[in-house]
């Protein structure tokens, strides 16, 4: 599957196990996928910044994001606090899905190589979960961000 | 009639809280296990109070426990 990715575009995937392992999850799942390219510093993470979306707003969108869901069947909780587990996180369902859909939308725009503005579109463009709930409760715009990374990708199309 | 304040609005709400607390019950576990052996507790005494084998529970948290210095006993 990563026999197409730019070298940006493994960083991208090497950093979201980071980002998953910082934040005690056992798993990788899209929004870490999303979290890695928004602390990256190439053009897409520019244009998510220009369109408002950091590392920290998306991080505590996220929160909220949970915050909110368990609120909606009565339970509020404080995150428990725990020592971390030892392996690598593995990618799980929702990350595979964004970068199975991020190999889509490559073909779609008949891009042969896949990037970081592929991975971002292949979580964004996910029509539920976890990534468009926090936007839409964070009041971010996910078409904006879609276009302006579609923009980027267009101005500095991903190679090596 | 009464309203139930604590029924999601939708499924999009009802399936997002089934997520949430599938992995509020994980962080939940890794706490509680790690609390429990701290305490003196053995993997039997943990893996009956969870409902799971020792084999499984071991298999999930003594890595990570051995690398916080947790002082385990026999299991």
């Amino acid at each position: 599957m990563f026999n197409r990715f730019t070298g940006e575009a493994r960083m991208v995937v090497n950093d979201a196990v980071d980002v998953a392992a910082e934040v005690r999850s056992p798993r990788v799942e899209a929004e870490h996928l999303l979290l890695a390219v928004t602390r990256g510093s190439g053009p897409v993470a520019r244009a998510l910044h220009d369109a408002n979306l950091d590392y920290e707003g998306l991080r505590d969108a996220l929160r909220a994001e949970t915050t909110r869901s368990l609120a909606a069947v009565g339970v509020t909780a404080a995150t428990p606090e725990f020592s971390p587990f030892v392996d690598r996180p593995k990618l799980a369902t929702s990350a595979k899905l964004a970068l199975e859909r991020a190999l889509r939308v490559a073909v779609a725009r008949g891009d042969k190589r896949i990037g970081s503005a592929h991975i971002a579109l292949g979580t964004l463009r996910a029509p539920t979960g976890t990534v468009p709930r926090a936007l839409e409760a964070a009041a971010i715009s996910r078409p904006e961000l879609i276009t302006r990374i579609e923009r980027a990708a267009d101005d500095a199309p991903p190679s090596r | 009639m009464t309203i139930d304040l604590t029924e999601p609005e939708s499924p999009a709400d009802g399936l997002a809280a089934v997520l949430a607390l599938r992995r509020l019950a994980e962080q939940l576990e890794a706490a509680e296990v790690e609390r429990a052996l701290r305490d003196g507790w053995s993997w039997p005494e943990v893996a009956e109070a969870l409902g799971v084998t020792r084999q499984a529970v071991h298999k999930k948290h003594a890595k990570r426990l051995i690398a916080a210095g947790v002082e385990l006993r026999r299991r």
